[in-house]
Order: structure tokens, then sequence, then C-alpha cells
């Protein structure tokens, strides 16, 4: 499978504030779903706004199909392909469900099929077609992260960056989310995403990947890495001893 | 007093609070979007007075005809305005309160120079209409500020439509309510900050048509209306564009009231007054969100 998305040796930070990534390298293939796993404060959540386009890089590369973004604004990004959902729930609270998919796709210039596309959305969960004409910011914590998720089905992008869709949900919530992500790939999208609860990550990942200290230590196929020793007491919180 | 006379007063202050809702919705806008508090809003206003006051003076061109020209030539200098001072300091994390020097700064330097060109005399635009007035029965309303807060309120309308039916004004909402996720939704802010200060600005422009014959005006006499506007806007909750046309309405039938009962000098107390009971009881406004949000 060919590389979708590259990330060669980038160093990024906030402001004038050390560096979160230290020379991080990651490649994301094309139609995968990729689950990048770490401890707090690896700077999992920085290397997607880096991605993203919402913080500069002081060096290093990315590239999306060989095209390199450094230096392109996150709405330029967004027109080349990569869909971010952030971890605070990015929605316009006094917009209605139904605004918020519109804005969801604000790249396309066709009012038809935008339009088509709300509709596929709306019947593809139908607890937001129940609620479309509702305040995004009156829905509870779960359909909010639902509308997110499927906001990002409106545009159709190559890649979407999910960081942590299970934060603060339910665990029934949480599998629902993961049928989302299993949609979005079915439908042709490449899904990286990032997970502080690494269990529920890799088990529905094909590839991961693991990061400390902004730099990639290790990665391979989900399922060996979900049983690799060393980082399930690193990263799992399973000590190898009491096993 | 009589019920005459009440409808009187509140007919005579809500078509000036259309021209005071005018006014402020510029200023609620750049707000909203920007987090500017543009201070120098007031000063726009007077600027634009001046540009219908000289078509007028000089071509004879009614100022609601030359409204559209004031708000033109008023948006082209609020982008230059925003590009030559706002945009470097749009990364600053002061940003807010930076803007408020900044924004006197820009206020003293056009009071100047309108003063400078022309004068702290008195002026005011002398249409017909401005000194008529329709009659009915005992009551009586102003043709001028009749047709100015008429006008006042359909442009407002026209702003709302704008902002809710088109794809630039759902940008403009997007990004009031959530700057990242807006930048995330492939909204270019930057643009869109540029072009929404632009059309404060205009509204102001289109403002100042219509205060140019409402009000006499000089370039100082916008110190008095920054505590106005800002009563307005802070009564109605900051942003919020429903908020200022509340704000306005209600201030300024409240200082009809005040200025017939207790003469003219005291009816500006009213907005004085009102900032300050606004600020200590509710500063999140009317229709405003939690203080934290803002």
């Amino acid at each position: 499978m060919a590389e979708l998305l590259e990330v060669d040796n980038v160093v990024a930070g906030y402001g004038r504030g050390p560096a979160i990534l230290n020379g991080t390298t990651l490649h994301v293939r094309s139609g995968q779903i990729q689950c990048v796993i770490g401890p707090n404060g690896a700077g999992k959540s920085t290397l997607m706004k880096a991605i993203a386009g919402l913080l500069p890089l002081r060096s290093g590369e990315i590239r999306l199909k060989g095209e390199r973004l450094s230096g392109l604004r996150p709405d330029q990004i967004l027109h080349k392909g990569i869909c971010f959902v952030p971890q605070e729930r990015a929605l316009f609270p006094k917009m209605t469900v139904r605004e918020n998919l519109r804005m969801g796709g604000f790249i396309l210039e066709d009012r038809g099929t935008l339009a088509r596309r709300i509709d596929t959305v709306l019947e593809a969960f139908p607890i937001l077609r129940e609620r479309a004409g509702q305040r995004a910011g009156t829905l509870s914590g779960g359909q909010q992260q639902m509308l997110t998720m499927a906001r990002t089905l409106i545009v159709e992008p190559e890649l979407v960056m999910l960081d942590e869709p299970s934060l603060g949900l339910a665990p029934q919530i949480v599998e629902q989310m993961y049928d989302i992500v299993h949609m979005l790939r079915q439908r042709g999208m490449t899904v990286l995403l990032v997970e502080q609860n690494a269990v529920v990550g890799l088990s529905n990942a094909d590839w991961g990947s693991v990061l400390d200290l902004g730099q990639t230590l290790f990665e391979g196929p989900a399922a060996e890495i979900l049983s690799d020793p060393r980082i399930q007491e690193l990263y799992l919180g399973k000590s190898t001893e009491a096993a | 007093m009589s019920l005459v006379d009440i409808i009187q007063i509140v007919i005579l202050g809500l078509a000036l609070g259309g021209v005071y809702a005018l006014m402020a919705s510029g200023l609620t806008l750049i707000f909203g979007v920007m987090r500017i508090v543009n201070l120098a809003h007031p000063i726009m206003i007077i600027t634009g007075a001046y540009i219908s006051y000289w078509l007028f003076r000089l071509y004879g061109i009614d100022p609601i005809v030359s409204m559209p020209i004031a708000a033109i030539v008023m948006f082209c200098i609020g982008i230059i305005v925003y590009k030559l001072i706002f945009k470097r300091e749009a990364a600053s994390a002061k940003y807010s309160e930076m803007t408020v020097l900044l924004t006197v700064a820009v206020a003293l330097c056009f009071d100047g120079l309108l003063g400078a060109m022309f004068s702290n005399t008195h002026r005011i635009t002398s249409p017909s209409y401005a000194t008529q007035a329709f009659f009915f029965g005992d009551l009586y309303i102003p043709k001028g500020q009749l047709y100015a807060g008429i006008i006042s309120l359909a442009l407002i309308g026209g702003l709302v439509a704008f902002l809710h039916f088109t794809r630039f004004g759902y940008a403009i909402r997007a990004t009031t309510q959530n700057r990242d996720a807006a930048q995330l939704m492939g909204v270019n802010v930057g643009r869109v900050s540029i072009i929404t200060f632009g059309i404060g600005i205009g509204l102001a422009g289109a403002a100042g048509a219509l205060v140019s014959f409402v009000f006499s005006f000089f370039p100082a006499k916008h110190w008095e209306w920054i505590a106005i506007l800002m009563s307005l806007v802070v009564l109605g909750g900051m942003g919020k564009l429903a908020g200022a046309v509340l704000g306005a309405l209600t201030l300024a039938v409240v200082a009809a009231f005040v200025g017939t009962y207790a003469g003219a000098t005291w009816s500006t107390l009213t907005f004085f007054l009102a900032l300050f009971v606004i600020l200590l009881v509710r500063p999140q406004g009317l229709l405003g969100d939690r203080l934290e949000e803002m």
C-alpha cells in the first residue's frame, strides 16, 4: 500500500516554549486505521495539530502523497484532503446540528452536493436527524462527538485525524464512536487516530505507533503492539511481574 | 403624564433607538468576530456623517442616497486600518486589551484629522424632511428620525439575513463561535476577520449618513457616543447583534423619558448610569452567555 502521509523529522512546539515534537517521524498508509498511543505529554495531540497546520514546524517536513504541506494554513490543508477532529469538540454551539453539518462542508462549492451529503449523513445517524434543528451546544457529550465525526463524512477527505475520540465517553458510546471510525474507512478514508486509551485504540486499528517525548519509539501491526510485553508494561498499565 | 405623552415619547425613543442600533451593530459585529473593542467606532460614524454632509453641501446629494457611498468609503478605510494596525497584533494573547488602547489611538488620530480639515463647528445635513414631521392626531413623528430609524432596522435585517443565508455569513458566524473549529472547517479566518472589520466600519459609515441629519455633529462628539454605544452593546451582551438592537431600543426609550421629564441634559446620563448598573448587576448583558465565554 502506498504512503499517504509522511511526517519526517518534525520539530514543533508552542510559541517560544520547548519543542514538544523532537524529530517525530510517522508514516500513514492509505486505507488503514492507524492508532498513535503514548503517555500523557508524549506529543500525540501536538503531532495532529502540526499536521493540521495549527502549529508551525520548526524543522522537518510533512507530505501528503508526496506534496509538502509545511507553511500551509489549516483551511488550505483541508483542501488538500486532511480533516482534523480535535479533542475539544470543535462544534459551533449556537448553530443547529444541520448548520454544523453545513459548516462541515464549507469547502464544497456545489450546494447540491452539500445538501445530498448532509442528507446521507442524517440518514446514517438517526439521532442526529431527530435533532437536526437543535442547537449543537445542547447535545450530550456523546452526541456532540458523534456530530464532529459524522461531519467529516461530508467533505470525504482522504485522511481523517481523530484526537482521542473516546475521551470522556461511556464505554458503550465509545463503541459507537469506533463504529463510525470503521464506517469512515469503509467509505474509502484513511484514519489516523490518537488514543490515551491504548487498548480501545489499538484493538480497533490496523497499525499502531508508540510515541514518547516527541519521538516514535516503536511501530507495527496493532495486534502485535497490543501483545508486546514491553508496550504492555509501559503504556497499557500492566506490569509484567504481576502477570 | 397622559397616555398620549407616553406613546409620543416611546415613538420618538424607538425611532432614535433604530439609529442607535445601527450605530452599535458594527461595533458588536467586530467584537463578536475579532474580540476588538472598537472605541474608534463612533469617530468612524462621524467620518461617515462628514462624507454625507459634504456630498449634500457640495453636490446636493440626499444623505439617504449618499449612504451607500459613505458605507463603501468607510468599508475601504476599515480594511486599511485593519491591515495597518490590527492584523499584526492578532496573535497576541492580550489582543482584546490591546485593541482598547489601539482603537483609542485611532480615534484620536481621526478626531484630530477631521478637526483640522473641517473645524469643530457643529454641522447637520439639512434635507427638507429633516425639519418636517408626520402628524397623527395629537401624535407626531419627525420624518428624519422615522426614515433614519426604518432604514437602520432594514439594514440590520439585511445584515442578519446575510449572516444566516450566505456562505460568507456562515463563515462569519462560525468564526465568532469557535475560531479554531472554523479554521478546521476550511474557513480562512484571517480573510474573514479583515472583511468583517470592513463590514463593521462600513455599517458605521451608513449609520453616519443617517446620523448626519438626525443629530448635529462635530469631530469631538464621538467621546460622548462611545459611552452611549458601549452601554447599548453591553446591555444586550457584547458581540450579540440581537442584543445590540434590544439594548438600543430599550435605552433610547428610557433616555427619551428621562429627557422629557428631567430635562434634555440628563438624557445622556441614562446611558452612563445604565453602563454602571449593567456591569455591576449583569455584566454579560441581557442576551449574553456566561462571562468566561467572552
